[in-house]
């Protein structure tokens, strides 16, 4: 491949880069805290290939003889290393998928490739805090299924809930979900609370939704691997969070 | 050796590999007028939840693994532009034997994930450090730093002699590895362009080189990360995760299971700890087994290693550290848990 193309694809995967830690777009791939080293990533490449852009336009006119001298060992250079110099086409993989496919974050089906309730896996050591007081409490999934499953003091029972997430069905079963992350979402792992009650029947598959309503108390257990029943009381679509991940 | 100028043979007025034909520039911009005229077409065919769980997981593979590709690219880069040869050879002890386990503990220092270490480890090679020691350095420095390590510590809170474990596991790889090289390694399983350096001429700045040798292994091991994503991300739709955690249980079975998991899943080595802390229904055995694999041998680091020290190199050293990185665990795993 020539020195300028891989220079328009350096400048190019770097553009990408950049443009996903400024739209937001980053959170559907990465944690929040990778955003400066992403947006340093690609300052580093673009700036590699102006310097050597640069570079070259200003030795065009001194390398004319030497490249002709020096055009033997070039060539047999060509023949040796041809297989690797094909490597960097595949840099416009990433370019392509982020600026025109743009990949959305994961959801349902990613839930569905495993049996796991990651968020009750990790036992709390030093017990759980008391909740707050109020009518409705809003809570992360990680934690109402931390809880339901190793809080034995019923913290939880006759508390109006509210949780946010998706929706996602296997086999009749309606659930909202969402998934963890602990650094990219090739690492997602599903934390899901089943639904019971009516309102989420026609609610499409990956519709995020905030979800009112109280625990069947001692739902999760090891024959439910852990997955929790909730009766809805009340459930609304909401958009697409921008961090659709919890960690 | 021949000697090679890329940067001579490849300026605009040079000789491009098809002279007075297509050159590669003109593919590229054939290759985005086609994918911006298919746009809709592409989203359309992507629009299958299989095929958008892969495309999310390819990007995100190589989103997160780029910044330290260019972190370790820089490193090398500087290595290269002033590092003077021969002087890390005399800081490392003479005799190889001793000089590997030296290298090893050298990786500490080097806070990233798998993807830096390639690139380093080559250009440490071009000034004179010997291949094992090299090697050792490549296996040990993502598993063995301080991030990792921290990051073990807090996924594995309840079972904090992980940590040693793992260290010990990891490091226990790279030495053997090492002391391996040292004894059956062949020199010619490098490919000589891995060990060539870029030929600059006399008097150029330090920086001009430094800018020049990162930009070329950015760009070469770049390309090779992007093809490990691409695996990772086919493998993590196509192989029933589920079904090998649930076979995963029983001692044996599980130490199979999780290796050649933590080969096709590709994770980064600063998240690996958290994906087994949560795969709570296996022993900790196997999955000291999956945190010392990771980092040594995966799909992303074997083809980051084919693509800079050679087909005939990566063909026969990943198989080598995947046995002996399973070996080193189950060990580190007999004293410690």
């Amino acid at each position: 491949m020539r020195r300028e193309t891989q220079n328009i694809l350096l400048i190019l995967l770097g553009g990408a880069l950049l443009k996903l830690s400024f739209t937001d777009m980053y959170l559907r791939y990465v944690k929040a805290g990778l955003q400066p080293l992403l947006i340093a990533a690609g300052a580093v490449m673009i700036l590699l290939a102006v310097i050597a852009i640069a570079r070259d336009l200003k030795g065009a006119k001194d390398t004319e003889d030497t490249a002709h001298a020096g055009g033997h060992a070039a060539d047999s250079h060509d023949a040796h290393g041809h297989k690797a110099s094909r490597s960097p086409w595949m840099l416009l993989l990433p370019v392509l998928a982020v600026f025109l496919i743009s990949p959305p974050a994961l959801g349902a089906d990613t839930v569905n490739r495993s049996d796991r309730n990651a968020a009750q896996e990790t036992k709390k050591g030093n017990g759980f805090a008391a909740l707050p007081a109020g009518d409705v409490l809003p809570m992360s999934l990680t934690e109402f299924v931390t809880r339901t499953a190793w809080d034995d003091s019923g913290s939880l029972d006759d508390r109006t809930v509210k949780l946010t997430g998706f929706v996602v069905r296997k086999n009749d079963a309606t659930y909202v979900a969402r998934l963890a992350i602990s650094c990219c979402a090739a690492d997602a792992s599903p934390i899901k609370v089943r639904m019971t009650g009516s309102g989420f029947e026609a609610m499409p598959t990956d519709q995020w939704v905030e979800v009112t309503g109280k625990v069947v108390p001692g739902s999760a257990t090891k024959d439910t691997a852990y997955v929790p029943t909730f009766t809805v009381s009340d459930i609304a679509p909401i958009a697409t969070p921008t961090d659709t991940y919890e960690s | 050796m021949t000697i090679t100028s890329e940067i001579r043979s490849s300026r605009p007025s040079g000789r491009g590999p098809l002279r007075g034909k297509v050159t590669s520039l003109e593919v590229l911009c054939l290759l985005l007028v086609l994918a911006l005229v298919l746009q809709d077409w592409l989203v359309g065919v992507l629009n299958v939840p299989q095929l958008r769980t892969a495309s999310t997981v390819f990007v995100a593979v190589c989103v997160q693994a780029m910044p330290f590709l260019v972190f370790g690219v820089l490193i090398s880069g500087a290595i290269a532009a002033f590092v003077p040869a021969g002087a890390l050879r005399r800081l490392l002890p003479n005799r190889t034997a001793l000089a590997v386990p030296v290298a090893g503990l050298a990786g500490v220092a080097l806070p990233g994930c798998e993807c830096a270490s390639v690139p380093v480890a080559r250009r440490l090679m071009q000034q004179g450090v010997p291949p094992a020691v090299a090697l050792s350095f490549l296996l040990a420095a993502p598993a063995v730093n301080p991030i990792v390590l921290v990051a073990t510590a807090v996924a594995f809170r309840d079972a904090p002699m992980m940590v040693p474990a793992r260290f010990v596991g990891s490091l226990l790889t790279a030495v053997v590895m090492g002391w391996l090289w040292t004894r059956f390694g062949k020199a010619e399983w490098i490919a000589e362009r891995a060990l060539r350096k870029l030929e600059e001429k006399e008097g150029t700045s330090r920086w001009l080189v430094f800018a020049e040798t990162a930009r070329h292994d950015l760009v070469e091991a770049g390309g090779f990360l992007v093809l490990g994503g691409v695996f990772a991300a086919a493998f993590n739709v196509l192989v029933p995760t589920a079904w090998l955690e649930a076979l995963g249980t029983q001692v044996v079975f599980g130490v199979i299971v999780m290796a050649l998991l933590a080969v096709i899943l590709a994770l980064c080595s600063e998240a690996d700890a958290f994906v087994a802390v949560s795969m709570s229904a296996l022993p900790l055995l196997p999955r000291l087994v999956f945190l010392v694999v990771g980092p040594a041998v995966d799909v992303k680091l074997f083809a980051l290693q084919a693509g800079t020290f050679g087909r005939r190199f990566a063909s026969r050293f990943a198989p080598a550290t995947f046995f002996v990185a399973i070996a080193s665990a189950l060990a580190a795993g007999a004293v410690f848990l």
